[in-house]
């Protein structure tokens, strides 16, 4: 039997407990059916039970990280005989440890992350990876106590953006006032242009936009800066054309690049060395995309150039 | 030589706002580097400090996960070498572990540095809920702290401060604890107890030393000097002897026994029967001066509470001004004074009932 759970996170006093109460105390979220509510953070907030619609809500207290563990949770929906799951995560804890010890029925139907707007920009700032880890999976992030008018919204937006392109952003001004984040997010080239050129500060997204939308490129010219990465098992031809990423911070920095093809100069290459290319975009399968389909640039000009400043390329 | 100040605590606790002030109120006149591991709400700009001569170094590394070793020690050895400052204060980032931070300035085996302070900054109104769900990384910035600042106190009920202090007595007996709000104190005055001046065992050590020394003039003023000192230089010896007695006994005896023999061999010039008994206790009560007068009337009963030689203590006032008050036997004064970082009461006697004592002041 499928479980459902309902999946709540951010750090402490994001407003996470009032939310939930909000929505047990309605007929439409909980019509009566045995949670397993597990509470991995107190607050300030207590639980109000009673005035809780149904009635077969059981709270289990996880005090631990490490006390999240596959056996733990088959252990406590038996003895619930529950049908659903409730996760009110504590913000300092890594999503991982929670989705590594779900147990195999159990699915998550819905994920949704906390902000007090009041706090999110510094917490971003000295906690990047905790935040990051709770903005990349969410499908709704609320921000609580914004004022309008009185805060970047774009900010917001921005850091929500390098972590999760596609989900919903929420900014709560007060009870009932609530704002969907509609700003678009232009793409920092002319994609209509004869010739797309990608700033060296674009890299990350260009990246990023050509591997997500990858046919919305195909045909186009590109001309970009990065590196060439030569040798292996590479037909001499061909070379990788690339950067490195930095998404969240200096830990997960990787190396980000799509198959080229060119001339048998691309042999001479020393591993590493910065080129400008321009190249046109043909997805299709590659045997270094193991087989599958991708982006893979046709260059008709490749020119040795001085490396970009920062090398490293980030949103 | 150069000091070295590490100051932790979670973000918003008001680690900047502290150094602020102690910049502006306490370390005037030094010459002082700020390395800074965390991005603040408020950042503590080059505006405010130009006239000071402060220099700041911030660290890019302000994320849980990027290591603090490597970048750090490497930025602090620099910063000697290039400024040799008096005095280094270091924010690191409020989610570190204090102790990490403190093992990589040990680490760095750099003979000018000596570790000064390790200053915690806890919001009072949220140690709790803190405590709870953090876990490790805020325990040991409280556990490994030399001093606990209290922030946002203002507004707190007595309950809950209390509650709080408590909570952080569980994790660290040693630390000196600030609980004065900070707009009521000075700089100078935090820095004092963060640097261990004006804590409850350097208190009752002053007010046994007036003691002793009272006693000692009041010998003198009875005659006999000469005689006496000749005496008392034999006594002397008979008194190591009883002294290595005692000391091994030593286990066997409570705290207080401890305290005053450890005291009398520092001096080594009193009898046996000088050694007096102090009783000392922080606390975070208002008073009026009606109930200290009243209390220290009640020191005079010795019968009750044993017998007094000496009282001092400095609390707050219900009234937000501080009291300041004094005691020798017949002889209470009890007047206002400045605030202190946390409010102590201390006594020092023979026979000493402390529950009596601590009735007396409502504790």
């Amino acid at each position: 039997m499928e479980i459902p759970v309902y999946l709540f996170t951010g750090f402490l006093e994001s407003g996470k407990t009032t939310f939930i109460q909000d929505a047990l105390e309605g007929d439409d979220f909980n019509a009566g059916e045995r949670t397993l509510f597990l509470l991995c953070e107190e607050g300030e907030e207590e639980y109000h039970p009673s005035r809780f619609f149904g009635t077969n809500v059981f709270f289990e207290t996880i005090e631990n990280e490490e006390d999240l563990t596959e056996s733990n949770l088959k252990k406590l929906q038996e003895k619930h005989k529950v049908e659903r799951v409730i996760v009110e995560y504590n913000g300092m804890w890594g999503l991982d440890s929670l989705y590594q010890a779900m147990p195999e029925e159990w699915m998550t139907y819905q994920e949704m992350m906390f902000a007090d707007a009041t706090t999110f920009l510094t917490f971003n700032e000295n906690m990047r990876q905790l935040v990051f880890d709770k903005l990349k999976s969410a499908e709704i992030v609320v921000f609580n106590r914004c004022v309008r008018g009185g805060f970047d919204k774009m900010a917001f937006h921005k850091i929500v953006r390098v972590a999760n392109r596609k989900n919903q952003i929420l900014y709560e001004y007060g009870p009932d006032d609530v704002e969907m984040d509609n700003i678009q997010d232009p793409l920092p080239y002319d994609m209509n242009a004869p010739v797309i050129t990608v700033k060296d500060d674009a890299y990350a997204e260009w990246y990023r936009d050509i591997n997500e939308n990858q046919d919305k490129y195909d045909g186009k010219v590109i001309h970009i800066k990065g590196r060439a990465v030569v040798g292996d098992e590479m037909p001499e031809d061909n070379f990788v054309f690339g950067r490195h990423v930095m998404t969240c911070c200096v830990q997960d920095i990787q190396f980000a690049g799509l198959v080229c093809k060119w001339t048998k100069e691309a042999a001479k290459f020393e591993n590493g060395q910065w080129v400008i290319i321009t190249a046109k975009v043909k997805v299709e399968s590659d045997p270094i995309y193991a087989g599958d389909i991708g982006p893979v640039l046709y260059c008709t000009k490749v020119t040795k150039t001085e490396p970009a400043d920062p090398e490293v390329a980030t949103f | 030589m150069t000091k070295v100040d590490i100051f932790s605590g979670f973000l918003g606790a008001g680690k900047t706002t502290l150094i602020k002030k102690l910049i502006e109120e306490a370390y005037k006149g030094e010459q002082l580097v700020l390395i800074e591991n965390e991005f603040g709400e408020i950042a503590v700009d080059g505006g405010f400090l130009k006239d000071t001569g402060v220099q700041i170094n911030q660290m890019a590394a302000g994320c849980i996960c990027c290591t603090l070793v490597g970048d750090f020690g490497r930025a602090l050895n620099q910063v000697i070498e290039q400024y040799h400052p008096e005095r280094i204060l270091i924010e690191p980032s409020g989610v570190g572990k204090l102790s990490d931070v403190i093992i990589a300035v040990q680490d760095l085996h750099n003979d000018q540095i000596q570790l000064n302070g390790f200053t915690t900054v806890v919001d009072a109104k949220k140690c709790k809920m803190y405590m709870k769900n953090f876990g490790e990384f805020f325990d040991n910035q409280v556990e490994n702290a030399s001093s606990i600042i209290l922030s946002h106190v203002d507004g707190l009920s007595q309950e809950k401060l209390d509650q709080c202090v408590e909570l952080l007595r569980q994790h660290n007996q040693s630390a000196s604890i600030v609980t004065t709000p900070w707009d009521q104190i000075s700089g100078e005055k935090i820095l004092e107890t963060m640097e261990q001046k004006k804590t409850l065992s350097a208190e009752l050590d002053r007010l046994r030393e007036e003691a002793y020394a009272e006693e000692a003039e009041h010998e003198h003023e009875h005659g006999h000097e000469h005689e006496h000192h000749h005496d008392h230089d034999h006594e002397e010896h008979e008194h190591e002897h009883h002294h290595d007695h005692d000391h091994e006994d030593h286990d066997h005896d409570h705290e207080h026994e401890h305290h005053h023999h450890h005291h009398h061999d520092h001096d080594g010039h009193h009898h046996a029967d000088e050694v007096f008994e102090d009783f000392g206790v922080e606390t975070t009560h208002k008073f009026t001066k009606e109930q200290i007068q009243t209390a220290l009337e009640g020191l005079q009963n010795f019968a009750e509470v044993g017998q007094v030689l000496r009282a001092k203590g400095i609390v707050e006032g219900e009234d937000g001004q501080w009291i300041h008050f004094d005691y020798v036997p017949g002889e209470p004064d009890v007047r206002n004074g400045s605030a202190e970082a946390t409010g102590m009461i201390c006594v020092i006697g023979a026979g000493l009932e402390e529950d009596r004592i601590r009735e007396l002041f409502g504790l």
